[in-house]
């Protein structure tokens, strides 16, 4: 799976899943600040992430291990991207 | 000790056919008409609102992860505390009643899991399925940070919330606290009322008020809407969701001698539609006041829900005011005065009263 | 403003029925959390809890919860002597979050699976958290004020909260409060997803602590004024001297980072009893085991009592957390601490969290004679409460 499919099925999970408009979701650029709090940011906080970890769980059959701090992956789509391909390991 | 008067300094609704403050709902009472009928679950008809005007009060990207009732309670509350310009800086306590609370959430959140097992559970759903997601919501969109409760009863929550609300104030405890009710009407609740055999008319919606310490209020050059002169709540004996024997009120009897003793001269009741609670709720207030003065319920008009209970207590103001009690048969209004009685009885035997005057 | 004590208390926890093997459990540092027996956790990393063991009395027509509740109600009454007379005015506040939910999850589940089971209508009756009161007021004949709290993990100990209000108000001279939870699947489930269970019993305070683990049961208290406590010639467990309640107003699950509802829920309960910080000798914690809390718990104590000097535990160490019962559990806790000068343990503590600035009593109980001690309850959406309790003899 390449960064632009893994980037494709976050935006769906941003709808379906945080509750997004369509249309915002389809605004968000790969280096658009996810976490609240940042400049230009989508505004997510601890429940979003952790809401989105379950859905990027059963979606990339990774696994989110909470006691890592995973923060620096949820920076963008384009880190956190990276991250899902790196775990999945080659297809 | 400290028993201080407490006035109504703001009143915010929401429901299928009252959207505003205290000139909207007084407009509403002038000329009351009954809200449209939808069938809900099984078909049973009720009073729901429009998508529309939801969409129209809280602001979508707010809105992304609040609930339906969520919403329903934040912008009733906005428009009371809008109306009031009570400063939630000063200390602003928060009591939501409600039936229901947010079952739409629940179900949604059990659904996740039966579809698609751990994987389909939603952190986001999950603080919903808590009873005190409206408060716990609201208190962040109206800065409340005193005591926030979330109280639970059938038929009366939202008289419960306002009494509740008026000895939080009349004791000294908080200078200004927003209290009302809210309820939505999901399709499986409705099935569920259908089973338990709820005949009730059933409606949705939130309505809140801000009540104030008087001097409080006065001080700061509030307008005042009207004034709580005794509340109180007690139980009845009765099986649980049961319709009980006795008739002897002691929670009328508290709330008039709280308001010395003074005789209503009109009543909002809780008649619902619930032909057994109904009659049980007559023969309380005559045994406790003998001759039953021209009373209203708005229970037909709007539906039965949480928020009702406050509304008639806002309504009960503006009847006092203008000495005009709205017919529930759309009939024209009866010509009234005095302070009046805010009456509920519930199922299982909650039981609030309340004295509402002029200020 | 009339002082409120305690005059009954009645339990029915992870040790099973009644206040004494509560007690005895708590004082030996017994841990409850088990592997869990009345749900399904499969395909979930948590799998244990802290349920009531043995069957529940009462009629298996009534929820779990309300088996619970009515077996704590009835010992506290018992344990006070109340009266058929006294019950008609006694106040019944109740703390509640799942309702008979347990039930009524049965059914939903069988409904999604196409089946119509028997006892549907009776699962439907109970499942609002306001059914608990009507089953105690109607079987127990209580006839004064009723209502049902519900402020998520706090409820139980605003229930003690509120009927203390009602007897200093002068509304009535006599409450029952207190705080009900069964196991339910959607509490489960909900912490699951939230990655907030640990998959071993819960350390709280621990510097390796991993998240919480969930219990169940019930506690409630007879709550009356001195003067009637006295004139009855009954047994004073403790005084109900003060509470605070107050709200964040900051998140739906997350505390506010600086604690500042902690802190101000602590100060008004000091202030309402008339006590300063020093005269505070126990704090039992809110302590859930999540590394938020106890961290951000443990600053905003120290910020009211300084660091230090208090001794401060957990017991959901033992118990787990019982939802909407672990306000009343801990409220029942911290007064036998009192009456019994021993400190609960904090029972699974192992390696203390340096950042966490207290003496948090690991392992075993400890023998110490204290005049006052707080019981924090901090509940989603920032729902704080403090209940402080003086020593009989003050």
């Amino acid at each position: 799976m390449e960064a632009k499919e893994v980037i494709d099925e976050l935006k769906t999970i941003l709808v379906a899943r945080l509750k997004f408009d369509p249309r915002r979701a389809a605004e968000v650029a790969e280096t658009t600040p996810l976490p609240k709090g940042v400049e230009g940011s989508i505004g997510l906080d601890s429940l979003d992430f952790i809401e989105l970890s379950i859905a990027i769980e059963e979606k990339f059959d990774v696994v989110m291990d909470e006691s890592e701090d995973l923060s620096a992956h949820f920076a963008s789509f384009d880190t956190l991207s990276r991250f899902i391909v790196g775990r999945r390991g080659p297809a | 000790m400290d028993r201080r008067a407490v006035v109504v300094t703001g009143v915010g609704v929401v429901n299928s056919v009252v959207v505003g403050a205290s000139p909207a709902l007084g407009a509403w009472l002038a000329q009351p008409r009954a809200a449209a009928r939808v069938a809900v679950g099984h078909g049973r008809p009720a009073a729901r609102l429009p998508e529309a005007t939801l969409a129209g009060l809280v602001d979508p990207a707010e809105g992304r992860r609040l609930s339906r009732v969520c919403q329903l309670t934040i912008a009733a509350a906005r428009l009371a505390v809008a109306e009031s310009g009570v400063d939630p800086a000063c200390g602003l306590g928060l009591v939501v009643g409600t039936e229901l609370g947010d079952f739409t959430s629940t179900i949604a959140f059990a659904d996740g899991y039966l579809a698609r097992g751990a994987a389909g559970l939603s952190a986001l759903l999950f603080p919903n399925t808590v009873m005190n997601t409206m408060a716990a919501t609201t208190a962040i969109a109206v800065a409340a940070r005193e005591l926030a409760l979330t109280l639970n009863v059938p038929t009366v929550a939202g008289e419960l919330a306002v009494a509740r609300g008026f000895a939080a104030v009349a004791s000294g405890r908080v200078d200004a606290v927003l209290a009302g009710g809210v309820d939505e009407l999901d399709p499986l609740v409705a099935e569920m009322l259908d089973a338990l055999g709820d005949d009730a008319v059933r409606g949705e919606g939130a309505t809140f008020l801000v009540l104030e310490a008087e001097a409080v209020a006065r001080a700061r050059g509030a307008a005042v809407l009207g004034r709580i002169d005794g509340a109180a709540w007690r139980s009845l004996a009765a099986r649980p969701w049961g319709v009980g024997r006795r008739a002897e009120s002691r929670a009328i009897d508290e709330a008039r001698r709280r308001a010395g003793g003074r005789v209503p001269g009109f009543v909002y009741a809780s008649a619902s539609g619930d032909a057994e609670r109904d009659g049980w709720e007559s023969r309380v207030l005559a045994a406790a006041l003998g001759d039953v003065p021209p009373a209203a319920s708005l229970g037909a008009l709007l539906g039965q829900h949480g928020g009702l209970g406050a509304l008639r207590v806002a309504a009960a103001a503006w009847t006092a005011r203008s000495g005009l009690l709205p017919d529930d048969a759309g009939g024209p209004p009866a010509r009234v005065s005095g302070p009046g009685l805010v009456h509920g009885l519930a199922r299982g035997g909650g039981h609030v009263a309340l004295m509402v005057s002029a200020a | 403003m009339r002082r409120v004590v305690v005059t009954g208390l009645g339990a029915v926890t992870p040790f099973g029925a009644g206040i004494k093997p509560y007690w005895a459990g708590l004082a030996g540092g017994a841990c409850a959390i088990r592997p869990l027996t009345l749900i399904d956790a499969g395909g979930f990393r948590c799998r244990i809890a802290a349920e009531v063991p043995g069957a529940t009395g009462g009629s298996p027509r009534r929820s779990r919860a309300d088996r619970l509740a009515l077996g704590a109600a009835l010992e506290a009454l018992e344990d006070a002597g109340l009266t058929a007379a006294d019950r008609a005015d006694t106040a019944l506040v109740t703390g509640a979050v799942g309702g008979g939910m347990l039930e009524a999850e049965a059914w939903y589940w069988a409904r999604a699976r196409g089946e119509r089971p028997p006892g549907w209508a009776a699962a439907l009756r109970a499942i609002l958290p306001g059914s608990h009161a009507e089953t105690l007021g109607h079987r127990l004949g209580l006839g004064g004020p009723r209502h049902t709290v519900v402020t998520a993990c706090s409820s139980g100990a605003v229930a003690l909260a509120e009927a203390a209000d009602l007897i200093a108000d002068g509304v009535v001279d006599v409450a029952l409060a207190g705080g009900v939870d069964a196991m339910t699947r959607m509490c489960f489930m909900g912490f699951n997803a939230l990655k907030l269970l640990d998959p071993e019993p819960c350390r709280p305070f621990d510097r390796d602590r991993r998240g919480m683990s969930i219990g169940e049961g019930a506690a409630f208290v007879v709550l009356e004024t001195a003067e009637r406590a006295r004139a009855r010639g009954v047994r004073v467990y403790a005084e109900l001297a003060g509470h605070g309640m107050t709200t964040d107003a900051f998140h739906v699950t997350a505390p506010e980072p600086e604690g500042d509802g902690m802190v101000r829920a602590m100060r008004a309960a000091l202030a309402a009893a008339g006590e300063s910080a020093a005269a505070v000798g126990y704090v039992n914690a809110h302590g859930t085991a999540t590394s938020q809390n106890d961290r951000i718990e443990a600053r905003a104590i120290a910020r009211v009592f300084g660091e230090g000097r208090l001794l401060v535990s957990s017991i959901k160490s033992m118990i787990g957390h019982t939802m909407a019962a672990a306000g009343g559990l801990e409220a029942v806790a911290t007064i036998l601490t009192l009456t019994e000068a021993l400190i609960p343990p904090t029972a699974t503590l192992v390696t203390p969290d340096p950042e966490v600035a207290f003496d948090c009593v690991p392992g075993v109980a400890r023998e110490a004679a204290v005049e006052c001690a707080i019981s924090n309850s901090f509940g989603f959406g920032g729902q704080n409460v403090t209940l402080l309790f003086r020593h009989a003899a003050s």
